[in-house]
């Protein structure tokens, strides 16, 4: 599973630091560097629904606030956990 | 052929402790055949009336020296020129004149000031002056080749008497002799002009205990070859010129460095090669840096642009921030290295093109900040003496 986070300027703005921070968090918690291939991207351009996150190819909308909300609905339950 | 070289100069004044005015002036004229005339002057007195003194006399040489006149005329024309002190009933500034051509072949003439110092692979190389009277003043002058890498350094008296005083622990001042064994180590580890001006100045802070007894004002010339750099932001206003702005780019002899999502991506594309952007955030406001084969550099643009022009103001003041951007490893430092201490001329390719997702009015990005900060970049390179050239797609 690929997923990658949008650091782009105005993404960047938004707080895709923080989120990138609960990312690597929680890949790290559930043991699953094996299983994510995490990375960053510069502008999606989809700035105005940022910050842009993607799973495989299709872009969601998070905020540091939804992050871990986000990597539980969406993340973990497509990897069965 | 001889090397055409490219002479990086820095200087600063440390103003007397109390006074609001410096006493000493350095003024810079460039000559049409690409030599740089420079004139450190030091005004009796401190305060207003040396400054006039110091303005005066630096002013009016450098540009008696420009054309060509003989120096005798130039020293009979301050003395006939300068006001005379109510006080003192003496009309007096001392003065240094370095002349440098493109080729390195460097002409000083001074009057009073300490002599200046040459340091080549990291030892001083001592000149010999030549003496000559005009008007019952003693004037010396000297001329030699520069070479890559050597730095010449010429300091008003401020800097001779710093750390004189009670209680400052050294009471014959700075000699010559010492000046030479602190700085040769220092001229020969590729900093900038401003960099080793720098630690010269802020060592005689110290030396003062941060309330100089004098004005002082040092001068620093570094000879090193000319390097461009390259710097690309933003795609082109007509995505059909994306070919062409890419190819002029790539073109350029020099670093390349590209800011910017979208532009990135262009070069991604038109290099075949994959940008990969880190995950590391090496300053927590500027966004992490990418990487593309064939790219010197490639960062995020406007947020990390804006602080490369913060550092860059700072530059032309005091450096204060030198000591974040030295040695960091964030866009925004690696591009103030590459473009304040590397580059000699940089060349800036500029985008047009609106970002439809950043036209958002909740977002402090516009597509008027861009320019304006490519604007204000360009104008402070440019006061570093660097050539600067702006393209627009």
């Amino acid at each position: 599973m690929t997923l990658t986070i949008c650091i782009g300027s105005s993404c960047h703005l938004k707080g895709s630091k923080q989120v990138a921070k609960t990312f690597e968090r929680l890949i790290s918690e559930h043991n699953l560097k094996d299983q994510i291939n995490f990375y960053a991207t510069f502008c999606m351009g989809n700035c105005q629904n940022g910050i842009s996150t993607s799973l495989d190819g299709v872009v969601y909308s998070v905020t540091p606030e939804t992050a871990e909300a986000f990597f539980e609905k969406e993340v973990l339950s497509r990897i069965g956990k | 052929m001889i090397e055409r070289l490219y002479a990086d100069i820095g200087y600063r004044s440390l103003c007397k402790n109390g006074e609001f005015v410096c006493g000493d002036h350095i003024e810079r004229l460039e000559r049409p055949d690409g030599s740089t005339v420079l004139v450190l002057a030091d005004g009796l007195g401190s305060g207003v009336k040396a400054c006039i003194l110091s303005t005066l006399t630096s002013t009016i040489i450098s540009r008696m020296i420009a054309e060509n006149l003989p120096i005798s005329y130039c020293v009979h024309a301050i003395a006939e020129a300068l006001p005379v002190c109510s006080m003192r009933k003496l009309a007096y500034s001392t003065f240094t004149v370095i002349t440098i051509t493109p080729t390195g072949m460097t002409y000083v003439i001074q009057y009073d000031n300490p002599s200046v110092l040459l340091f080549r692979d990291g030892k001083e190389v001592p000149l010999s002056f030549v003496q000559m009277t005009v008007d019952g003043k003693t004037i010396e002058s000297v001329s030699f080749q520069m070479y890559k890498g050597d730095v010449l350094l010429a300091y008003s008296d401020g800097a001779e008497h710093s750390g004189i005083g009670p209680n400052m622990g050294y009471s014959l001042g700075w000699s010559r002799k010492n000046v030479a064994e602190f700085m040769a180590p220092l001229c020969c580890a590729g900093y900038s002009a401003k960099t080793i001006n720098s630690i010269f100045l802020n060592e005689c802070a110290r030396r003062y205990d941060g309330k100089p007894g004098d004005d002082t004002t040092a001068l620093t010339v570094y000879m090193r070859t000319h390097e461009q750099v390259n710097l690309m932001i933003g795609p082109p206003a007509n995505m059909e010129d994306n070919e062409k702005m890419l190819s002029l780019f790539f073109a350029r002899t020099g670093k390349h460095i590209v800011c910017g999502g979208t532009t990135s991506r262009i070069t991604s594309e038109f290099l075949g090669k994959p940008l990969m952007v880190s995950l590391d955030y090496l300053d927590d406001d500027i966004p992490p840096t990418g990487s593309i084969e064939g790219v010197d550099l490639v960062t995020e643009g406007v947020i990390t642009i804006n602080r490369v022009l913060q550092y860059a103001r700072d530059y032309l003041k005091n450096n204060d921030s030198y000591v974040t951007w030295c040695n960091r490893k964030d866009g925004a430092s690696l591009i103030s290295r590459m473009l304040f201490e590397e580059a000699t001329s940089i060349n800036f390719f500029v985008g047009r093109a609106v970002n439809p997702a950043h036209q958002n009015p909740d977002l402090p990005i516009t597509f008027s900040i861009k320019m304006q900060l490519i604007r204000e970049l360009s104008e402070c390179l440019k006061a570093m003496g660097k050539s600067v050239r702006v393209n627009y797609f």
